[in-house]
C-alpha cells in the first residue's frame, strides 16, 4: 500500500520534470502554463482554509456524536441528550437563576484577579527595585507558587467564614504568585539599554514602572496574566462547589454542585458548558490583546 | 567662574567595575575638558573605556576617583540635559511607533507637551529623513533607520550635550558615511555640542575637532589632539592622511617599537 503511494508520488515528480523540460524547452512560459501554477483558490477552498470553519465543523460532528449515544444510551440521569442539555441553558439563562450565578462568580472573580494582580505588581516593583524586594519575592514565590491555592481553603474558612471572602483570598493566592513570577522575570529581562533610555528622560519612580518597565515587560506580564486567569478560573468553580452557599447567592460552581443534588443532570451539563463558554470567551480576548500588543510591537518572543 | 570655564570637564576619572568576582579598572585617571560646541571625539581601541567613559558622563555610572562637572556642577545621575545615542541597536522603545518614540522623549523629559510635542518630534524626524516611516514600529525598520531615529530623538531633546557611542558602527560603509555627513550637516545648523565615541580612526578626523586619544585596557589619555580642519567631514582634505598617519603612530607607539 505504502510502496504503491510512493511509486505515485514518483510518477507525480516525473510528470513534473516533464512539464519543466517542456516549459525550458519553450523558452518562456506560456500564459497558460502561469495559469496553472498560480491558480486563485476556488470559493470552497477559501472557506476550508479558514481555521474557524474547521473548527465549528469538529464541534457539530461532538455534539451529533453526543446526541446520538446519548439517545441511544437513553438515561437522562446519567447522561442527558444534546438537546435537553440546550433546553436546559436555555431555560437556566431565560428562567432560571444561571445569568446571576455566572454574574457572581465573575464579580468574585474579578475582585480577586484584581487584587492578585496590584499586589504581585507591587512586589515586582519593588523585587525590581532593591535587593530586599528582589530577595523577599523569590521567598515567597518559591514557597507559595507550589501551593495549590484550593488547599488553603480550609484555612481561609476559618479566618473569613462561609462567604466571599474566603474565595477571594483563594483567589488572590491564586493569581499572585505567578504573576509576580512572571512579571518578575520579565523586568529582569529588559536590557540595560532600554533602562539607561528610560533614565535619560528623567523618569523615576511610578512614571518609570508605568511608562518603561511595565511595557518593556509586557510580553511576560501577558503570560503571567493568561496563567493567573486560568488558574484562578479553575480555582473559583473548584472553591464554589465545595462551599458556594454564602448568602443565598451562589456562582456557577454551586449552581452545578446544586442541580447535582436535585438530580437535574441537563442543568449541570448546562453549567459546565457555560463554564467552558466562560473560559474560550477569555481565552480569546488574551489572544486578541497579544495581537494589539506583543504581536504589533514585534515584541513576541 | 569665569566664562573660560569649559562646558564638561572630567578631571582625574577613575572607573572600576566591581564584579562578584573581581575588581576591573576601565579607566585610569582620564582627564579632558569640552566647550560649548566642540566635537569630541574619544578615540581607542576596544575595551580602552569609551563607552564606560561615556556612561559616567551619561550620569549611569559614579567614578571611583576625580569628578566630571558640567557648567561647574558635579553630574550626579542621568538627565535630559545630556541625552545620548547607544551603540546597541534596541534603544528604541518597542512599543512605540517612530513618532511616539521621538514626541515620547520630549513628553516625559518635560520638554514639550501634546501637539507641540508631536509637531517637534516630526521636524526632527524629518531632518533624519525617515518622515515616511513615522507611524512604522521600530522592529519593521532596519539597523540604520533605527538608528538615524535614535538620532532624530536626541536632536528633538535639544541637549546641552549630545553623547554618541559608536553609532554607525553596525552601518555598512556607504550608509556611515551618508550619516556622518548628516550629523555634521545637523551640527552645522544646530552647533550642539558633542562627545563621540569611535575606534575608527578615519572617522575620529572626519567628525572630531578635538580628539582624545585613549590606551588600551585600563584607559588612560595618551595625547588630546586638536583638528580644526577648515571643512570638516571632507575626506580629501590635505592634513587628512597627515592626521591619520600621527594618530596611527601615537596609538601603535607601544605595540610598534619592536620594529626598529
Ligand atoms: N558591566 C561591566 N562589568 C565589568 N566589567 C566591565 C563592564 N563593562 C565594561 N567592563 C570592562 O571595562 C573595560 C572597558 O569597557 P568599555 O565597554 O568601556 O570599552 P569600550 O572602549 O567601549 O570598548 P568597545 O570599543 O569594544 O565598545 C573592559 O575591559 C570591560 O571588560
Ligand atoms: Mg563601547
Amino acid at each position: 500500500m505504502s510502496f504503491e503511494k510512493s511509486a505515485a508520488i514518483t510518477r507525480d515528480l516525473s510528470g513534473i520534470s516533464r512539464e519543466a523540460t517542456a516549459f525550458r524547452s519553450h523558452g518562456q512560459p506560456t500564459d497558460q502554463a502561469i495559469s496553472e501554477i498560480v491558480r486563485p483558490l476556488s470559493r470552497a477552498e477559501k472557506i476550508w482554509n479558514q481555521a474557524i470553519v474547521r473548527k465549528s465543523l469538529i464541534l457539530v460532528l461532538l455534539a451529533i456524536a453526543w446526541q446520538v449515544y446519548a439517545q441511544q444510551l437513553n438515561n437522562p440521569l446519567m447522561f442527558p441528550t444534546f438537546t435537553d442539555t440546550t433546553a436546559a441553558l436555555w431555560n437556566a439563562f431565560t428562567k432560571g437563576e444561571l445569568g446571576s450565578r455566572v454574574l457572581v462568580s465573575l464579580r468574585i472573580l474579578l475582585s480577586g484577579y484584581g487584587i492578585g494582580v496590584l499586589l504581585a505588581t507591587v512586589l515586582a516593583a519593588l523585587a525590581n527595585a532593591t535587593r530586599p524586594g528582589n530577595d523577599l519575592l523569590e521567598v515567597l514565590t518559591a514557597m507559595f507558587n507550589p501551593l495549590p491555592p484550593i488547599a488553603l481553603l480550609p484555612l481561609a474558612l476559618l479566618w473569613f467564614g462561609l462567604g466571599n471572602g474566603s474565595i477571594t483570598f483563594v483567589l488572590v493566592h491564586a493569581v499572585l504568585w505567578p504573576v509576580a513570577l512572571s512579571t518578575h522575570s520579565g523586568f529582569a529581562s529588559i536590557s540595560g539599554t532600554i533602562r539607561m533610555v528610560g533614565r535619560n528622560y528623567g523618569l523615576t519612580g511610578l512614571r518609570y514602572l508605568l511608562h518603561i518597565l511595565i511595557p518593556a515587560a509586557f510580553p511576560a506580564i501577558l503570560t503571567g496574566l493568561k496563567n493567573g486567569w486560568a488558574f484562578a478560573w479553575r480555582t473559583l468553580i473548584a472553591a464554589e462547589l465545595v462551599f458556594g452557599v454564602s448568602s443565598g447567592s451562589g456562582g456557577i460552581g454551586w449552581f452545578i454542585y446544586e442541580n447535582k443534588n436535585q438530580l437535574e443532570i441537563a442543568y449541570v451539563f448546562a453549567g459546565l458548558l457555560t463554564v467552558i463558554a466562560i473560559g474560550v470567551t477569555m481565552d480569546s480576548l488574551f489572544r486578541l490583546v497579544e495581537r494589539r500588543t506583543i504581536n504589533r510591537w514585534g515584541m513576541k518572543f | 567662574m569665569g566664562s573660560a570655564a569649559p562646558l564638561l570637564d572630567v578631571q582625574g576619572v577613575t572607573i572600576q567595575y566591581k564584579t562578584s568576582a573581581q575588581l576591573v579598572t576601565a579607566t585610569w585617571r582620564v582627564g579632558f575638558q569640552a566647550d560649548r560646541s566642540d566635537r569630541l571625539v574619544l578615540l581607542g581601541p576596544s575595551g580602552c573605556g569609551k563607552s564606560t567613559l561615556l556612561k559616567a558622563i551619561g550620569g549611569y555610572l559614579t567614578p571611583t576617583e576625580g569628578e566630571i562637572t558640567l557648567s561647574g556642577r558635579t553630574i550626579s545621575g542621568p538627565g535630559p540635559d545630556r541625552v545620548m545615542v547607544f551603540q546597541e541597536t534596541d534603544q528604541l522603545l518597542p512599543w512605540k511607533t517612530v513618532l511616539q518614540n521621538v514626541a515620547f522623549a520630549l513628553t516625559a523629559s518635560g520638554r514639550a507637551s501634546g501637539q507641540n510635542a508631536d509637531e517637534q518630534a516630526m521636524i526632527a524626524i524629518r531632518t533624519v529623513k525617515l518622515e515616511k516611516f513615522a507611524d512604522s514600529y521600530p522592529h519593521t525598520l532596519s539597523g540604520g533607520m533605527k538608528q538615524r531615529v535614535a538620532i532624530a530623538r536626541c536632536l528633538a531633546m535639544q541637549p546641552e550635550i549630545v553623547l554618541m557611542d559608536e553609532p554607525f558602527a553596525a552601518l555598512d560603509a556607504l550608509t556611515r558615511q551618508q550619516m556622518q555627513e548628516e550629523l555634521l550637516e545637523l551640527w552645522s545648523r544646530s552647533q550642539f555640542t558633542l562627545i563621540f565615541v569611535t575606534h575608527s580612526i578615519e572617522e575620529a578626523i572626519l567628525l572630531g575637532n578635538r580628539i582624545v586619544l585613549l590606551s588600551p585596557h585600563p584607559g588612560q589619555v595618551k595625547e588630546i589632539m586638536d583638528v580644526n580642519l577648515d571643512d570638516p567631514g571632507n575626506r580629501f582634505h590635505g592634513r587628512f592622511d597627515e592626521l591619520r598617519d600621527t594618530i596611527h603612530r601615537v596609538l601603535f607607539k607601544d605595540v610598534g617599537d619592536y620594529v626598529i
